[in-house]
């Protein structure tokens, strides 16, 4: 009885040797073919994101010329206090000073800044929540801060009527940053005014074409 | 008739019932095709005492009504092809009652259970059997054209015909509790509107449509009946009703006087069995009642419930990856001031694709996570979930093979499908436990004002799961709170760009919701560290491009 069973489990053990190296070798070409495909799969991804140089311009626009439009207020409420507004479609403005501004004639330059002007302490307001709670709202001449050379010091204002969003506390710290990028990581302050006050202050700004102009800059 | 009479023909019919009611149960199948049991129904209307029968009906209860209240078990007044008339006439003949004049609308089912009810053309329809109602809706059903599999029936009924009920059943309870059949009979028999409704026309719909009825049918059926009086005495009602209870607790000599009226007219009812059998009945059980209040639902009904039927799939789910190979295509339809932002959108070409081969309503685009506008989507893809709703046919998987190819092969080849196919509801889930473990790979094309030494792409290579502070981007921040959110780089490379010293290919994989553009630029410093600041240069965007949105899910 025994060896009867122990027959048929002999001669069937080189068929099954053989099954299984038929499927390992399916399943080596399956692996394989999955392979390639990724393969091919990221060549072709790869081959939309290589751009073609020669459509790309030496110097691309920044970030502030693609995403703003320019506004420019030169001597806002006092001779040399020239300011500029970045105005984003969404309506939020940027303000800051213009590389024309008188403190940068000083050699230094900028030495420290204090938010502390006015009745408050800009620097210390929270606004919270989309619908921006808690944000005061300040008229075109109300003072931002106090920008201060070795020599001077000058009262940087809004420029436009709106809420105050943020002011750029890094200014504390660093104040140097108005004297290196006075047009990016040194703007003042971020300003929500309602479309109405934009359309007020607007006429009385100038376009960088015109302000260029004006200053005389190339 | 004497009392002792009236009993004994109450026990023989009793006695009956039970021997019938089990073969019944098992004869009466419930299918149409079968030849109404009229004895059956003759046994049954027996089994109920006559005075009962007579003065349910006469205070305007329906026959259908008046035998569902009594809850017999083979529901034979739920059978298909049990008309009205017949309905009627065996009643009639069994109890001796005449009916008076025209028919009026039941005061307790207010004509849902006599198949009549004001269609939504204002027309008054009076349906003869169960049968007849089955035959209107399926005729609705094919109609829409819908491609059924199954469906389930759902029914609403206005609130008055359950206080309706419960005012009768109390009052009953009161006349009669202490007659001798009554404690055999007990009035929790009894079987709710709905469910006689929908017993009866389940079955001849079932054949009607050839498809099973079932709870959990993704294919709805419903019946909304409303009914003018519902809505307007309930408050009244309610009111009354507190007054009288205010009224009793004060004058206690009053409540005592009632209680022994009642009892009194209750024993000298009893024995004087003639009088109430005759039309006077109704009288004698709104008299002695001291529930006043009771006597408005017992009204007669001049107007039938409106009927609305609605059949509807529930939504089918289709789900997906997509990809968005142009850089003017959003993602979900954006219009402003009437005008479309972009040439297109993502979702647009998918649903409207979509839509017409499952005959459907309406479609809703949901997709885990977006891009901007000018931000291609390509790589794997985006999960995305179409949910169309009162699809008139599910597609099949051919369909949907067929589908995906005609997406893919559209002339402006603004986007592609992959993977599409139908899903159960649990595409919800599938969606939501992908978006936690999100890890989002990019690849942004970017300028820096210096041009790029090796120094730099070793360095970048090295930092992997990098903290980074973001305030809220100034071109979203009319519309987000200010905050500063706290992300993770999982990691970056450098893919230099041959012919240029200062483009170059930055590969990266950030947690999601990392803006990626101010990442780079720095968003006048309010994104720190930014590759700019790492760099220790200007660096400007170009252009973006996410390259995988890892959810294995999907």
């Amino acid at each position: 009885m025994v060896d009867q069973t122990h027959k048929p489990e002999e001669t069937a053990v080189p068929n099954n040797l053989q099954q299984h190296h038929k499927q390992d070798e399916e399943h080596h070409q399956q692996q394989q073919s999955v392979r390639e495909n990724a393969e091919y799969e990221d060549k072709e991804l790869h081959k939309l994101l290589v751009p073609d140089i020669t459509l790309l311009p030496l110097t691309p626009p920044s970030a502030v010329e693609s995403n703003f439009a320019s506004y420019f207020a030169p001597d806002f409420m006092n001779p040399g206090n020239d300011q500029y507004i970045y105005r984003h479609p969404n309506g939020l403005c940027v303000v800051g000073l213009a590389s024309t501004h008188s403190a940068f004639k000083d050699k230094v330059g900028v030495s420290a800044v204090d938010f502390n002007v006015g009745k408050s302490d800009r620097s210390g307001m929270k606004v919270t929540g989309k619908r921006k709670k808690n944000a005061q709202h300040f008229e075109s001449n109300t003072a931002l801060c106090k920008v201060c050379t070795n020599d001077a010091s000058y009262i940087i204002r809004c420029c436009v009527k709106g809420s105050l969003l943020e002011v750029n506390e890094r200014l504390i710290k660093q104040p140097e940053l108005l004297n290196s990028s006075a047009d990016r990581e040194g703007y003042i302050a971020i300003i929500m005014p309602k479309p109405a006050d934009w359309h007020k202050v607007k006429a009385s700004l100038l376009s960088l074409e015109e302000f260029k102009k004006l200053r005389a800059l190339c | 008739m004497s009392n002792e009479v009236e009993s004994a023909q109450v026990n023989d019919a009793t006695e009956v019932n039970q021997l019938s009611s089990s073969a019944a149960v098992e004869s009466h199948a419930g299918s149409c095709d079968e030849e109404m049991p009229l004895l059956l129904l003759n046994d049954v209307v027996r089994s109920i005492p006559n005075h009962v029968v007579k003065a349910l009906l006469s205070i305007g209860v329906c026959s259908r009504c008046v035998l569902r209240i009594f809850g017999t078990e083979d529901r034979i007044y739920c059978h298909p092809l049990l008309s009205q008339s017949m309905l009627r006439s065996i009643i009639e003949e069994v109890t001796g009652f005449k009916s008076e004049g025209s028919a009026q609308f039941c005061s307790v089912c207010l004509g849902i259970l006599q198949f009549s009810y004001c269609n939504d053309k204002e027309t008054m329809v009076k349906m003869e059997s169960p049968n007849d109602m089955a035959l209107t809706i399926a005729e609705l059903v094919k109609k829409e054209g819908h491609q059924i599999d199954g469906f389930s029936l759902e029914v609403s009924v206005p609130q008055l015909i359950m206080e309706n009920e419960s005012s009768l059943l109390s009052a009953m309870r009161k006349r009669y509790e202490s007659e001798p059949w009554f404690q055999e009979r007990l009035l929790s028999k009894c079987v709710p509107v709905k469910d006689v409704l929908k017993f009866a026309i389940t079955k001849p719909l079932e054949t009607l449509l050839d498809v099973k009825s079932s709870s959990a049918g993704c294919f709805r059926i419903r019946l909304t009946y409303t009914h003018k009086m519902a809505s307007d005495n309930s408050v009244e009602r309610n009111q009354g009703f507190k007054r009288r209870k205010i009224g009793k607790e004060n004058g206690l000599h009053n409540v005592n006087d009632e209680s022994v009226i009642s009892n009194k007219v209750c024993s000298d009812y009893s024995t004087n069995e003639t009088i109430s059998v005759t039309g006077s009945s109704s009288n004698i059980l709104q008299d002695q009642e001291p529930y006043e209040h009771l006597r408005i639902p017992i009204d007669k009904v001049s107007e039938p419930c409106h009927l609305v039927y609605l059949c509807y799939r529930t939504h089918i789910y289709l789900c997906g990856r997509y990809l968005k190979y142009s850089r003017n295509v959003s993602q979900t339809r954006w219009i402003i001031d009437e005008e479309r932002m972009g040439e297109a959108s993502v979702e647009e070409i998918i649903g409207s694709n979509i839509l017409p081969m499952c005959r459907g309503d309406n479609y809703k685009f949901h997709a885990a996570g977006r891009e901007d506008i000018d931000v291609r989507m390509l790589g794997s893809g985006r999960p995305f979930l179409l949910e169309i709703h009162n699809a008139r046919q599910v597609p099949s998987e051919e369909t949907v093979n067929e589908i995906e190819s005609k997406i893919n092969g559209l002339e402006n080849k603004l986007v592609g499908v992959k993977n599409l196919k139908v899903v159960g509801s649990q595409g919800w889930t599938l969606m939501r436990e992908g978006e936690a473990e999100k890890q989002k790979q990019y690849c942004a094309l970017v300028w820096i004002s210096r041009p790029l030494e090796d120094e730099d792409v070793q360095s970048i290579s090295l930092l992997n799961d990098m903290q980074i502070l973001q305030k809220t981007p100034i071109r979203v921040l009319h519309r987000r709170s200010p905050l500063e959110r706290e992300k993770i780089i999982h990691w970056m490379k450098i893919e230099r760009i041959a012919g240029s010293s200062q483009y170059f290919l930055l590969h990266l994989c950030t947690q999601a919701g990392t803006y990626i553009k101010e990442f780079v630029h720095g968003d006048l410093g309010r994104t720190q560290p930014s590759v700019g600041s790492i760099l220790g240069c200007r660096a400007e965007i170009l252009r973006l491009d996410v390259t995988d949105v890892k959810m294995d899910s999907f």
